[in-house]
């Protein structure tokens, strides 16, 4: 076990940083660096192995998405880096296109003994279906659904929008969490 | 802990500002409801002309509670009120926009949508 994860540590900090990290990287084994390097290395091959954004762009002119917004997240929220929205013309449409997204990743590990599938919300209506993959989410979104969220405005405008804009002043404060890590 | 009778409030624009708990939807004699479940609930109070209005029986997911939200790495949280975004039976939510910080669980349990939407991920 501690040497599976030695290794499996060893073999993240060398593909990340080829040359430093090996050094100074490998022996920082303690129980706290431990949880931590497991939890990364699950989020490591997740994103290797679901889709990358290069696979979802090709999918969608495949399926002939319109108005592909790819929207890089990564500087604004932590839990992904991008943003992928697409329109369907119909919500046939908008389910075919979660559909060759789901097939292409089944593809992409043919073979494998436990495949992992993105987890996929909304697909009995085919009005807004949310591919989750990781780092990437793809949103499929009828054109409807499309103007009403309007979510390329909320992740492009995202800097803009934090002063308390239409927030009521007895509600400002709500969302204030008492954070505490024992 | 949300239960039958606990008044929460909206976190989100749908126009709804008060709701009721008046059914936690899980099992069929399920007590209370935490962060990321699902809530039959009644509008209490609504913003003037809006879709929504009073005394209408919505579903909502839980997003913020007093109660504490403990996490398996030691983590606590424990939000200052107990809020609700309201959803529809599809779980597309009525409103476009969220307000306030929100827990990541909802994205374990499958509310991307909510949380794409939310401008805080705790």
């Amino acid at each position: 076990m501690w040497a599976t994860l030695r290794s499996r540590y060893l073999h993240l900090s060398a593909k990340r940083l080829p040359s430093s990290s090996l050094t100074n990287g490998s022996w920082k084994l303690g129980f706290s660096g431990l949880n931590q390097t497991f939890s990364s290395s699950t989020v490591e091959r997740r994103s290797n192995e679901l889709l990358s954004l290069q696979e979802v762009e090709k999918v969608l002119s495949d399926v002939r998405a319109d108005d592909v917004a790819v929207v890089p997240v990564g500087n604004q929220c932590d839990w992904a880096d991008f943003m992928v929205i697409a329109t369907g013309r119909s919500q046939w449409h908008v389910k075919n296109i979660a559909q060759a997204l789901i097939y292409k990743v089944k593809q992409k590990q043919k073979g494998a003994k436990r495949m992992v599938l993105p987890s996929v919300q909304g697909q009995e209506t085919g009005k807004w279906i949310v591919i989750d993959s990781g780092r990437v989410i793809v949103h499929a979104l009828d054109e409807k659904a499309r103007a009403y969220y309007n979510l390329e405005n909320l992740w492009t405008a995202k800097p803009a929008q934090k002063e308390p804009v239409e927030i009521p002043d007895d509600r400002r404060w709500s969302g204030s969490a008492s954070l505490s890590n024992w | 802990m949300i239960q039958p009778q606990t008044h929460l409030n909206v976190a989100d624009n749908s126009g709804a500002r008060e709701l009721m708990c008046i059914r936690v939807i899980g099992a069929s004699n399920r007590r209370y409801a935490h962060i990321g479940d699902v809530i039959v609930a009644v509008i209490k109070e609504a913003v003037p002309n809006t879709p929504l209005e009073r005394s209408e029986v919505i579903r909502a997911v839980i997003v913020r509670t007093r109660k504490e939200l403990k996490r398996d790495n030691g983590m606590i949280i424990r939000y200052d009120d107990n809020a609700a975004v309201v959803i529809d039976q599809e779980g597309n939510p009525k409103g476009t926009r969220i307000f306030g910080a929100i827990a990541r669980e909802l994205r374990q349990l499958n509310f991307t949508k909510i949380v794409s939407l939310a401008p805080e991920v705790l």
